[in-house]
């Protein structure tokens, strides 16, 4: 069933078009790669449909609601509670613990400081990085920290994920790790996943693949080759 | 590297570099004027006669007296603190892009040392076209002010010129100690071509070392009051003794209370990190504890302001005891001639002086909060993104500068308050015995009538302690409070810029 869907979705920054009318529909417990060369729009498109920006023109729809005309606040909060978000750099609050950054999504939706603490731990936990709960970010790895940061977009149990180049800064196997952990949390608890990605080999983790190429849907389908659809320049 | 070059690398950069370099020779620039008044109130010779000549040529009593123009110099000096501290603040600007720069340049092969040189000659060369530009307003200045009223006096010392030996001794010097502060700066920092790291070795956070520097400058000021009230040696107190007490002690307990605000940042921090329900309380706490001395150097400026206007508060209400006892006394002997509104007066001078310097501090402040907010956008941008409202950041913001600033400004106002009462101590009147005639002048002056018509009133010495100026330090405290709202408040502008989602995009 589909969950989620952008429509004709239109972006520009100033004049330089970044999406030129996309449409996706993504459907419950589905991972969707989005993928395509530098500069095609992926994490525009990634980013509007979160609710982070709003299009130009189009929709996006999540459960039969429309999230471009959402107030910034109505938008944060279904971020908040029924998105999670994961980027490849700037995630982790310096300041804080890891136990901390990832009950902070928590706090903000009024659970309790105990209750946030120990599902946080447990989210460590299953993302193997509970030795580390009360480590500062600077002092943990780059696949450290990416876990972390997974925890945290997932302890409010999202219904959907987006992860905007998740393992661009992890080495290969830490990110294999990473996209493993991703796979497993869609299958178990049916959460749909939006990857943004330029490598095939992470792309290959997804139900379905869609290759943008200046801003608009140039391919969809698995095991799409991003060279031949003329993304590599 | 030849020096043309390694000034076209020193000055290049983003327009944030250009913003930091404009305000760094603003803030050399406002040092120089305050440095050069200094300097030529020193300049105007004593005039001649005995010890009470005044220098006629001047509209304003503060130059007039000579024995006035070394205070007047002192408080024109000491608005060069807060102003050097806005240059200080001002150096961060941009600090994360700045870093990128250098590091940038490590990996085109420039060796460590001549990284530190591009940063000592960017700092250098800013201060530089500061100092220039103060030096041509200070004698544009004088020849356009230099127009003496009907009665033939000036305004401000227009007719008097500081050595030229001194003059470029500031022109010069302060854009070299800032060099070299850069380069002191700049020895806790590796840069290396991946990137910049500061050396950081604070693992337990700071002590609560700053209450004995407090305690130790509270009683350097009461030991160099007592030396002034009870020293009875014909040549008069030792001068070098006070001066050494005064200023040394002035200095520590001004340290003691800066570094104390990074205790109380931490202590504070600390406290809300164990009590914090809210995640604005929560990433304040974070911030505070992690960073403590970043409230230490956001609020030198202004506590270093607070402790000097709480000094001058209780002088001031020593100054007005003094007026009211007199005027007692007075009053004993028939005799009111009315309050001597002249140290009062001047007294409005030095709030002004006060005034000013908050004013300079907040600026500083200003720019230590943006700063803070821009330099920490990539991390606030992914926090928005994940559906952090950006009003539970602006409340995280709002709480690490106002609580730290609450108490420290408390403490300054406290110590500046007990420097000032351990300096000047009571007020003493001594008793006074005065001839009171009856009758007319022609019956008390007949030395016939005289015994007759005339009676000795005598009045008792008093001693008595100046009020605490509750009222001026409330005032004081409430504008520090607001300076820090404002700032907080025009800082928090900047957060909705830097939480764009274009800054998730840059490494």
């Amino acid at each position: 069933m589909t969950q989620l869907q952008a429509r004709g979705v239109v972006k520009a920054y100033g004049r330089t078009p970044a999406l030129r009318g996309v449409t996706l529909d993504v459907a419950e417990g589905e991972i969707v790669a989005v993928t395509g060369p530098s500069g095609c729009g992926k994490s525009t498109l990634l980013h509007c449909m979160a609710g982070i920006l709003r299009p130009d023109a189009g929709e996006v729809t999540w459960r039969d609601q429309r999230i471009d005309l959402l107030s910034e606040g109505a938008r944060s909060r279904l971020r908040r509670t029924e998105f999670g978000v994961l980027f490849q750099f700037g995630q982790l609050v310096a300041e804080l613990t890891a136990a901390e950054n990832v009950a902070l999504p928590l706090l903000l939706a009024g659970t309790g400081r105990r209750e946030a603490r120990t599902a946080a731990l447990n989210w460590l936990e299953w993302l193997g990085v509970a030795d580390v709960a009360d480590t500062r970010p600077g002092e943990m790895s780059g696949g450290q920290q990416q876990r972390c940061a997974t925890a945290r977009a997932l302890v409010t149990e999202p219904r959907v994920l987006f992860a905007d180049e998740p393992t661009g800064a992890l080495d290969t196997l830490t990110g294999e790790q990473v996209l493993t952990t991703l796979v497993r949390l869609a299958r178990e608890q049916r959460t749909s996943i939006v990857l943004v990605t330029h490598e095939p080999r992470i792309a290959a983790y997804a139900d379905r693949e869609v290759v943008l190429r200046d801003g608009k849907i140039d391919q969809t389908g698995l095991g799409l080759d991003v060279s031949l659809a003329g993304g590599q320049r | 590297m030849r020096p043309a070059a390694l000034l076209r690398l020193a000055l290049a950069g983003t327009r944030t570099d250009s913003v930091r370099v404009l305000l760094t020779a603003l803030s050399a620039a406002l040092a120089t004027l305050a440095a050069l008044a200094a300097l030529t109130v020193l300049a105007i010779p004593k005039p001649a006669g005995d010890a009470w000549a005044q220098s006629e040529q001047y509209r304003n009593a503060l130059l007039r007296e000579p024995g006035l123009r070394g205070g007047t110099a002192f408080a024109l000096l000491l608005l060069c603190v807060p102003v050097l501290a806005l240059a200080g603040q001002c150096a961060r600007l941009g600090a994360p892009a700045r870093d990128r720069r250098l590091a940038a340049l490590r990996l085109a092969g420039a060796t460590p040392g001549q990284v530190t040189r591009l940063a000592m000659l960017e700092t250098g060369v800013a201060s530089l076209l500061g100092t220039l530009a103060a030096l041509a307003g200070y004698l544009g200045g004088r020849e356009l002010f230099d127009r003496p009223d009907a009665r033939g006096q000036l305004a401000l010392p227009t007719d008097v010129l500081p050595s030229p030996w001194s003059m470029a001794a500031v022109v010069l010097g302060l854009p070299l100690v800032a060099a070299l502060a850069t380069a002191v700066m700049l020895r806790r920092v590796t840069t290396s071509p991946l990137g910049v790291t500061r050396k950081a070795n604070r693992e337990r956070g700071p002590r609560p070392w700053a209450g004995v520097l407090i305690g130790i400058g509270v009683l350097a000021f009461a030991v160099g009051g007592s030396i002034i009230r009870y020293d009875r040696s014909p040549d008069g107190p030792p001068v070098g003794t006070l001066l050494a007490l005064l200023a040394g002690g002035g200095l520590t307990a001004m340290i003691g209370v800066v570094t104390g605000t990074g205790w109380i940042s931490h202590t504070t921090g600390r406290l809300l990190r164990r009590h914090a329900r809210r995640p604005a309380a929560l990433l304040a706490a974070g911030r505070l504890t992690a960073d403590p001395w970043a409230g230490s150097r956001t609020f030198a400026a202004l506590l270093a302001a607070l402790i000097f206007g709480a000094g001058a508060a209780a002088l001031r209400a020593n100054f007005a005891l003094q007026d009211q006892l007199t005027r007692e006394q007075n009053r004993l002997v028939g005799v009111d001639e009315g309050s001597d509104p002249f140290y009062l007066a001047t007294m409005d001078l030095v709030d002004l002086a006060v005034a000013v310097a908050v004013a300079i501090a907040a600026t500083g402040l200003l720019v230590a909060v943006v700063e803070g907010i821009v330099a920490r956008r990539r991390a606030y941008a992914a926090l928005v993104a994940t559906g952090v409202p950006r009003g539970t950041l602006a409340r995280s913001i709002a709480w690490q500068s106002l609580l730290p600033a609450i108490p420290s400004i408390l403490l300054a106002l406290a110590v500046g308050t007990f420097l000032s009462r351990g300096l000047f101590g009571e007020v003493n009147q001594s008793g006074t015995a005065h001839e009171v005639c009856d009758a007319s002048a022609a019956l008390c002056g007949d030395p016939a009538t005289r015994p007759q018509y005339t009676r000795i009133v005598t009045s008792p010495g008093v001693s008595r302690a100046p009020e605490v100026p509750w009222e001026q330090l409330a005032l004081l405290g409430a504008g520090a409070l607001a300076a820090v709202l404002v700032t907080v408040g025009v800082g928090l502008l900047f957060l909705r810029a830097s939480t764009a989602v274009e800054e998730l995009r840059t490494a």
